[in-house]
C-alpha cells in the first residue's frame, strides 16, 4: 500500500523533531557536564553549541542559563526543545488516522507536560532529570510506535526520519567536543580530557557498550571514543549503524534490495556508507574529525531534499499511468 | 416566582426518592420544558433510575469525575486552540456530565420524523435539478429557490450516484414549552459535531461505568461504520466492488480538524487535502508516494465554494481543479452532492413541511418553527414592526453567527439590523423565541437548569440510518438561548434508552 505523499513527509518529519528534541537535551546536557571539568570562558562553553545547532543570530548573553532557557524553551528559536516538541506533536496531529492512538496520547501527554507547569518545575528543580526526561520521551514512543502500529510504509517513514537525524545529531555531538576544546594536543590523554570523553559516551548512552569493548593498549581514548560513536557497526546510536537502519528503512519503502540502489536517496546513502564503511578513524582523525564530521550532517541535509524530490513533492504528470 | 421554583429536595427528601446532593438545589427554570424533571419536580418517569443514580453521587464526588472527564478530553486532544496565544494553549469544549435523556418511545416518534423529512428533502434536491415539478406547481417559489446562493445550476439535469444528495445531515430540534420537539433548521451540507457525539459518550463510558451498565442506552459509537457503509454503497458504477473512498478536509487549522481525523480514523479511510488530489482526464487521483491513486468516492469537508477553482470559486486553494468535471462525468461521488445548500437555505427551511406532504402524500410527523421569510412583503412589514420578539437570522449563515435576538437586543442593535435587513430582504428570516427546554447542568453555582437542542445526524446511502440521540448542545451562560459552540456553548452526552 502506497501512502499520501504528504502524510509521508509528515511521518518523516514528526520522528526526525522528536529525535532532534532529545538530542538537544542531549547536548545541553553533556555541555554542562563538560563544563563541570573545563574553565572556560562563558561565550567559549555555549558559542560551539550554538553554531553545530546551525543558529547564526543568537541576540542573547552566553551565560548558561540564557542559553539553556533558548535552547530549551524558546519557540520562536526552530532548534529549541520545544519547537521540536511542538512540531512533532503538530505533524502527529494532523496524522492522527495514520499513526496509532496510542502513539497520539502519549505524544500529547507530554506535550501538555512541558505546556504545564510541571515541566518547568522539573527544568527548575532537577535539570539533568529535565533532559532525562526528554529521552525517555522517545523511548517510550519509539516503544509504542513498534509494538502499536502496523509497520508499513507510514512506520518505515518514522524509522527513517529518527534514524537520519540520530545519525545528524551524533555527528554533531561529537562535533561539540571538536569545538568545545580546540585542538589543544598538549591535552590529549590527560584526565581531564578523558572525562571530557566520558561525558561524551555518557550522553549518548554509550558509556557501558563502549566499555566492554574499549583495551587502552589499542587506541587513545579519544580516538577510541569517536571510532566507537562514528564507525560501531552494532552500538544503536553510532553514526554508521543508524545510517544502516535508515537505509534499511529506504529500501524498505522502494523494495529496491540494499545492494542496488535504484533512485537519488538509496544512491547518495550507499555513497555515504561505502565511504564510511571503507574509512578507518585514524585517518578521519588525521584529515581532521571535524570536517569528516561536517561531510556527515551536509550529506545527510541532501538526504533529506533527495527524500523530497523522490517522495513527498511527485510530480504526477510523469509518472500518469497510461 | 412560579410554584415550579420548589427546590427538589425539600419534596424529595421526604419521598426519599432523590437523595440529597447533587440536585438537592435545583431549581426548575419558570417556563421551560426541563428534560429531567417534570413539573411536580419528580423525575420524569423514564429518567427516574438514572436521576437517582446520580443523585447518590456526592457533590466531592462529582466534582472528581467531572476532573477526569476534562483531564480525559485533554489528553485525548479533544481541543481547539486559542489562536491568540502565541505558546498555543489549548481549551476543551465544555461538556457537562450530567446526561441528557429521551426514552425510547419518543425516540421512535422523532426517528420517524427525520427519516420521513431527509427522504423529502432528497425528494426535492432531486427535483429541484431536474423537472423542478414542485416549483411549477408554485408549492415553493421558484424565485426563492433559484435565487437561492446554494442553488447550483451547474447540477442542473445531474443525477448523482443512487439518486442520493444529502448523505449526512444533522437536523436541528429544539423542544419548546410543551415539550415537543420541533424542526429548527436542517443542515444539509457538511454538518459538524458528531465526533463530540462519539467522544462524549467514550468519555462517560470511563467517568460513569456502573451508570452505564445499570441504564440501557443505545449505542452511537457505530456512527463511523454507517457512514462508512453508507459511503461505500454510493461509489460510482463499476467502481462499487472496491472502491477507494477518501475525507477531503480544509486542512488542520480548520476548526474542525479534530472531527475529521476522527472520522477518518475511525472510518479506516485516508484523509486528503485538496492538494493531495489532482484530476486527469476526468478522473480524480491521490498523489502517494507511489503514484497516482485513483479515487472513487470523496467525503468533502468542504463547502461547495472551495471544491473546485475551475467551476466555484476561482481563489479558492483548498479545492482541487477539475473535480467537478470528474463529478459531472460520473467518475467520483461527492458526499454530500453539490448544491444540497438549496435545502437547508433558511428562507426554504419553511417549505420542508409542504414538501412532505407534496412528495409523499404524508402529514409531517415533525413541525417546524413558524418563520417569517423576508423576501415576502408581508412578512417584511411584521418583522420590522416586531423586531423586539423575533429572532432574526440570515438565510446561509451557521454557527449562531449574525443573527439578532430581540427580546435581549439593545435598540442601536435593532436599528442596525433593521437597515440590514432592509437592504437584502431575501436574506433574512424571522422567527418567535422559543423557549428552549433546560437540562440540568453543572454550573458555578451548583446544578443548574440550562437550555439546551438536539442535533440528530442521519446517514444515507442505499439505506438510512438515524443516530438514536445525537449532540445535545447547552448554553452555559444563564438564561441564554444560544447554544453553539462558536458562541460558548457547550454540549452533553445524549441517552437514548433502550425501551425495556
Amino acid at each position: 500500500m502506497a501512502t499520501i505523499s504528504r502524510v509521508a513527509d509528515h511521518c518523516f518529519w514528526l520522528s526526525r523533531y522528536l529525535e532532534r528534541a532529545e538530542n538537544i537535551a542531549r547536548i545541553l546536557e553533556v555541555n554542562q557536564s563538560l563544563l563541570l571539568d573545563t574553565q572556560l570562558p562563558a561565550e567559549k562553553q555555549w558559542m560551539p553549541l550554538m553554531i553545530i545547532s546551525g543558529i547564526h543570530d543568537y541576540k542573547g548573553t552566553f551565560e548558561s542559563e540564557a542559553v539553556q532557557e533558548f535552547m530549551t524553551w524558546d519557540i520562536d528559536n526552530k532548534t529549541s526543545i520545544q519547537f521540536s516538541v511542538n512540531a512533532a506533536r503538530e505533524n502527529a496531529r494532523i496524522i492522527r488516522e495514520v499513526i496509532s492512538s496510542d502513539m497520539w496520547e502519549r505524544l500529547n501527554f507530554y506535550y501538555l507536560w512541558m505546556q504545564d507547569t510541571a515541566g518547568r518545575y522539573l527544568y527548575n528543580q532537577n535539570r539533568h532529570d529535565f533532559y532525562n526526561q526528554m529521552k525517555r520521551i522517545n523511548h517510550m514512543f519509539h516503544g509504542i510506535t513498534d509494538a502499536t502500529m502496523s509497520h508499513g510504509e507510514p512506520w518505515q517513514f518514522l524509522q527513517m526520519g529518527k534514524y537520519l537525524e540520530r545519525a545528524s545529531q551524533t555527528a554533531r555531538i561529537l562535533d561539540v567536543k571538536y569545538h568545545v576544546l580546540l585542538p589543544s594536543t598538549e591535552d590529549v590523554g590527560m584526565p581531564i580530557d578523558n572525562a571530557n570523553w566520558m561525558g561524551i559516551l555518557t550522553s549518548c548512552s554509550g558509556y557501558e557498550p563502549f566499555h566492554k569493548q574499549y583495551d587502552s593498549r589499542d587506541m587513545l581514548m579519544s580516538t577510541a571514543v569517536a571510532d566507537f560513536l562514528i564507525f560501531d557497526p552494532i552500538f544503536p546510536r553510532s553514526v554508521r549503524n543508524s545510517l544502516h537502519m535508515f537505509q534499511t528503512a529506504l529500501h524498505a519503502i522502494s523494495g529496491n534490495p540494499v545492494r542496488e540502489p535504484k533512485n537519488d536517496p538509496e544512491r547518495l546513502t550507499a555513497e555515504l556508507l561505502m565511504w564510511l564503511d571503507s574509512s578507518q578513524i585514524d585517518k578521519l582523525v588525521e584529515v581532521g574529525l571535524h570536517e569528516s564530521l561536517t561531510r556527515v550532517v551536509d550529506t545527510i541535509g541532501d538526504l533529506g531534499a533527495k527524500i523530497h524530490e523522490t517522495y513527498i513533492d511527485v510530480r504526477m504528470p510523469d509518472v500518469m499511468p497510461t | 416566582m412560579s410554584s415550579q421554583m420548589m427546590t427538589l429536595g425539600a419534596m424529595t427528601m421526604s419521598q426519599g426518592h432523590v437523595p440529597a446532593s447533587l440536585f438537592s438545589n435545583y431549581k426548575l427554570h419558570p417556563k421551560a420544558w426541563d428534560e429531567l424533571f417534570d413539573l411536580s419536580c419528580a423525575a420524569h418517569p423514564h429518567c427516574h433510575a438514572v436521576v437517582e443514580r446520580l443523585g447518590k453521587l456526592g457533590l466531592t464526588e462529582f466534582q472528581d469525575r467531572r476532573t477526569s472527564a476534562d483531564l480525559e478530553f485533554m489528553n485525548q486532544g479533544i481541543t481547539f486552540s486559542v489562536y491568540a496565544d502565541r505558546r498555543g494553549v489549548e481549551k476543551i469544549f465544555p461538556f457537562d456530565l450530567i446526561p441528557r435523556i429521551v426514552s425510547g418511545s419518543e425516540w421512535v416518534r422523532v426517528e420517524k420524523g427525520l427519516r420521513q423529512r431527509i427522504t423529502a428533502l432528497n425528494m426535492f434536491l432531486y427535483d429541484v435539478y431536474h423537472d423542478q415539478r414542485i416549483l411549477k406547481e408554485k408549492i415553493v417559489p421558484e424565485d426563492l429557490v433559484l435565487r437561492s446562493k446554494g442553488f447550483r445550476k451547474e447540477m442542473i439535469g445531474f443525477t448523482p450516484a443512487q439518486k442520493q444528495y444529502i448523505h449526512v445531515v444533522g437536523t436541528d430540534l429544539i423542544r419548546d414549552d410543551k415539550g415537543e420537539f420541533v424542526v429548527l433548521e436542517d443542515n444539509a451540507r457538511t454538518p459538524s459535531g458528531v465526533s463530540y457525539v462519539c467522544e462524549n459518550r467514550i468519555v462517560m463510558k470511563k467517568v460513569f461505568p456502573q451508570l452505564f451498565r445499570d441504564s440501557a442506552v443505545r449505542r452511537v459509537e457505530d456512527y463511523p461504520q454507517r457512514l462508512r457503509e453508507s459511503l461505500f454503497s454510493v461509489a460510482p458504477d463499476g467502481r462499487d466492488d472496491y472502491p477507494n473512498v477518501v475525507l477531503l478536509s480544509p486542512g488542520s487549522y480548520n476548526s474542525a480538524y479534530f472531527e475529521h481525523s476522527f472520522l477518518a480514523r475511525h472510518m479506516g479511510i485516508e484523509l486528503v487535502l485538496g492538494a493531495d488530489l489532482f484530476v486527469h482526464k476526468d478522473i480524480v487521483y491521490l498523489k502517494t508516494t507511489k503514484g497516482p491513486e485513483r479515487v472513487d468516492v470523496i467525503y468533502r469537508r468542504l463547502d461547495d465554494d472551495f471544491l473546485d477553482p475551475e467551476t466555484f470559486r476561482k481563489d479558492s486553494l483548498l479545492g482541487v481543479p477539475g473535480l467537478f468535471r470528474a463529478y459531472r462525468a460520473g467518475n467520483v461521488t461527492l458526499a454530500n452532492a453539490v448544491g444540497t445548500g438549496v435545502a437547508d437555505d433558511k428562507a426554504v427551511y419553511p417549505f420542508v413541511e409542504d414538501m412532505v406532504r407534496f412528495y409523499l402524500t404524508e402529514e409531517p410527523i415533525l413541525r417546524n418553527v413558524p418563520t417569517h421569510i423576508c423576501a415576502r412583503p408581508k412578512d417584511l412589514a411584521y418583522t420590522l414592526a416586531h423586531l423586539e420578539e423575533l429572532v432574526v437570522k440570515p438565510v446561509n449563515e451557521s454557527g449562531g453567527y449574525g443573527m439578532l435576538m430581540g427580546p435581549s437586543s439593545t435598540s442601536a442593535e435593532r436599528a442596525a439590523f433593521r437597515v440590514k435587513i432592509q437592504a437584502d430582504p431575501r436574506n433574512y428570516i424571522a422567527q418567535p423565541v422559543v423557549t428552549l427546554s433546560t437540562s440540568p447542568t453543572w454550573t458555578e453555582e451548583g446544578v443548574a437548569p440550562r437550555h439546551v437542542d438536539l442535533r440528530p445526524y442521519i446517514v444515507s446511502g442505499k439505506t438510512t440510518w438515524v443516530l438514536p440521540g445525537g449532540l445535545t448542545r447547552t448554553a452555559l451562560v444563564k438564561g441564554s438561548l444560544v447554544v453553539n459552540s462558536s458562541q460558548g456553548g457547550g454540549s452533553k452526552d445524549t441517552w437514548v434508552l433502550e425501551d425495556r
